[in-house]
């Protein structure tokens, strides 16, 4: 495992991923990479290849080639080593409906061994399931087996946890406490892997977020490297077109656009003032200078072309 | 310690599922409903024909007698007992499937072929313990046919009577597998428990009907059965011993029907057979472990 300069230790890399069916490619050329402590977000519409990754990372779906590498096993060939330290709920949770939650997590727990019942009801109430924990979990709503799933993958307290749309079903109130959940469990020490189409919620809580789009992989980086903050004005002027002419002469103004009414400058926000003066030197005087903020919602649906994951 | 803790695993969510407790009562009630049925008829004055002899309704009692509790309950377990087995068997593999816990159990396991290997074992012993409790129970009801008819006389429990009754226990035990085998095998591959209890009960079905299509096609047909389930089951069943009088209530061929076949040999039975089960556990195994698990229900 790899440490890097700006990450911590690295406990997941894919490495050219990629998986065929017949003549459908699910995923193609998937490099991504994971650090210890980071909230990592997965992105991509519908189909996009999402679910056929964190497959191949788990070792349910077998690569037509490249490979997951977590915690130094490759998950094709020998995951087990690695599952140990990883709990995931994919998509839909699913637990054995005549079983309560309780004793789900039971079931779970003699399996991987080592986990006391004290630590089931510690993370029962963790999800707020408590007082529901003896109910049969065919009884449970959509929003508490959502719940439980988290539960069940903080139950053997594991480095890496991945979570698939952990938000869905969940009313607003749960919604908060998974966001709040989320940048806590990085905080304790664990690497989350986040798929969500929820991307206010992702661009709240993530570290690195990747975008994918029909297999591959179009984005990755910060938060903030997507977004591309710091790196656009926002300006108005009297007459627009002269502000444009006049920033489109400027060396260090990458790339300009009109857009609603106000114009976009690909040029360092530390800048803005000096690019307020050579402005005002050429006659153009600004009536509103900003940073150009932009959502996460914004890039995603640039890259994909469209709408998220619902 | 790992294949201990997803055996332990495996036997809790049975323990506490419905189906167990339904399929260990239905084994005990035919065990139960058998012994009621025939001891009432017993009391019946004349007799009835079995096998071109005449027997006495007298001779049926004593057939129920202690003596004969184990390899009589061991028939009906043979008989019914499995088509309950293949219930519990394709409903431990395939409802993972239809509930979608599939995923789940593949990722918390330290591996697929151990999960499986220790989900096949638990089965087996569940239906070892579900034989067992019937056996107890049909010994209980010999006793109580033994205590009211003159009293017990325990003169027939020898080392060998004891062995003999293992060795029964054994060979029922045995010939249940394959179906067992194959029901667990079609519920992984069709990953649903229908796929498991349907073909399983269908082979238990059809294989004595056109076992016996086959026979009365001649040759070279005739000589088919002898390499399914169903007449190499029989083979192994007969060496049970079932008293004479309890012959026609075996829900199978006597020896005599069996030489008149041409039938296989015992080890060649057993032989065939085993293959089968080798075959079955084979393909759940290769099948379970190689297949990707794409969704939830889908594995």
């Amino acid at each position: 495992m790899a440490a890097t300069m700006s990450h911590g230790r690295e406990i997941l890399r894919t490495e050219g991923l990629w998986k065929q069916y017949g003549r459908i490619t699910a995923v193609a050329d998937m490099d991504l990479q994971v650090f210890e402590g980071e909230v990592f977000s997965f992105l991509g519409p519908n189909g996009s290849g999402k679910s056929t990754t964190v497959g191949m990372i788990l070792g349910l779906v077998r690569p037509t080639r490249g490979r997951a590498i977590a915690f130094g096993s490759d998950m094709a060939t020998h995951p087990w080593p690695a599952l140990r330290n990883i709990g995931a709920v994919i998509e839909t949770p699913a637990f054995y409906p005549y079983l309560s939650g309780y004793d789900n997590l039971r079931a779970l727990a003699i399996m991987l061994g080592g986990i006391s019942n004290a630590r089931i009801d510690e993370v029962l109430e963790l999800v707020g399931l408590r007082e529901r924990g003896r109910d049969p979990y065919k009884t449970y709503s959509l929003g508490m087996k959502q719940r439980l799933g988290i539960g069940s993958t903080l139950l053997g307290n594991p480095q890496l946890i991945i979570l698939d749309e952990p938000t869905n079903g969940l009313d607003p109130a749960g919604t908060r406490e998974v966001r709040e959940l989320i940048p806590q469990l990085a905080r304790e020490g664990h690497s989350v892997f986040l798929c969500s189409h929820l991307l206010h919620e992702v661009q709240a809580v993530s570290d690195r977020v990747a975008i994918v789009k029909k297999g591959r992989m179009v984005a990755q980086g910060t938060v903030a490297e997507l977004l591309g903050r710091g790196q656009y004005l926002r300006l108005k002027a009297a007459d627009n077109d002269a502000l444009a002419r006049a920033l489109g002469g400027i060396p260090w103004v990458e790339a300009v656009e009109r857009i609603d009414g106000f114009v976009r400058a690909e040029a360092p926000v530390a800048k803005a003032a000096e690019l307020n003066q050579v402005l005002a030197t050429q006659g153009v005087y600004l009536a509103e200078l900003s940073p150009w903020e932009v959502e996460l919602e914004s890039v995603f649906l640039d890259l994909t072309g469209e709408a998220a994951d619902v | 310690m790992s294949m201990q803790r997803l055996m332990a695993a495996e036997f809790f969510k049975l323990r506490k599922r419905m189906m167990t407790w339904v399929v260990a009562a239905l084994t005990v009630g035919l065990v139960v409903l058998l012994y009621s049925v025939l001891w009432s008829v017993s009391g019946r004055a004349g007799g009835f024909f079995e096998g071109g002899r005449r027997f006495s309704y007298e001779e049926l009692r004593r057939g129920l007698f202690l003596e004969a509790g184990v390899p009589f309950a061991l028939q009906i377990i043979a008989t019914f007992g499995t088509l309950l087995a293949v219930v519990l068997a394709a409903g431990a593999a395939g409802s993972e499937y239809a509930w979608g816990t599939v995923r789940l159990m593949a990722t918390a396991s330290s591996g697929r072929l151990r999960l499986i290997t220790a989900r096949l074992i638990v089965v087996f012993g569940l239906v070892v313990l579900i034989a067992l409790l019937a056996v107890a129970v049909a010994l209980a009801y010999s006793a109580l046919i033994t205590a009211t008819n003159g009293g017990a006389d325990f003169g027939f429990v020898t080392a060998g009577f004891v062995k003999a009754q293992i060795f029964s226990l054994g060979r029922t035990l045995f010939v249940m597998a394959p179906f067992v085998t194959l029901a667990f095998a079609a519920a992984v591959v069709g990953r649903s428990t229908l796929a498991g209890v349907g073909v399983g009960l269908a082979v238990a079905f059809l294989e004595p009907l056109i076992s016996n299509l086959l026979r009365l096609g001649g040759s070279p047909w005739k000589n088919l059965p002898n390499y399914l389930i169903d007449a190499n089951r029989d083979v192994i069943i007969a060496q049970n011993q079932l008293p004479p009088a309890l012959q026609r209530f075996s829900f199978g061929p006597s020896a005599r029907q069996l030489a008149s076949r041409g039938a296989n040999s015992l080890p060649e039975a057993t032989l065939i057979l085993a293959v089968y089960i080798a075959v079955f556990i084979g393909i759940a195994f290769i099948v379970y472990r190689r297949r990707d698990i794409t969704s939830a229900s889908n594995g």
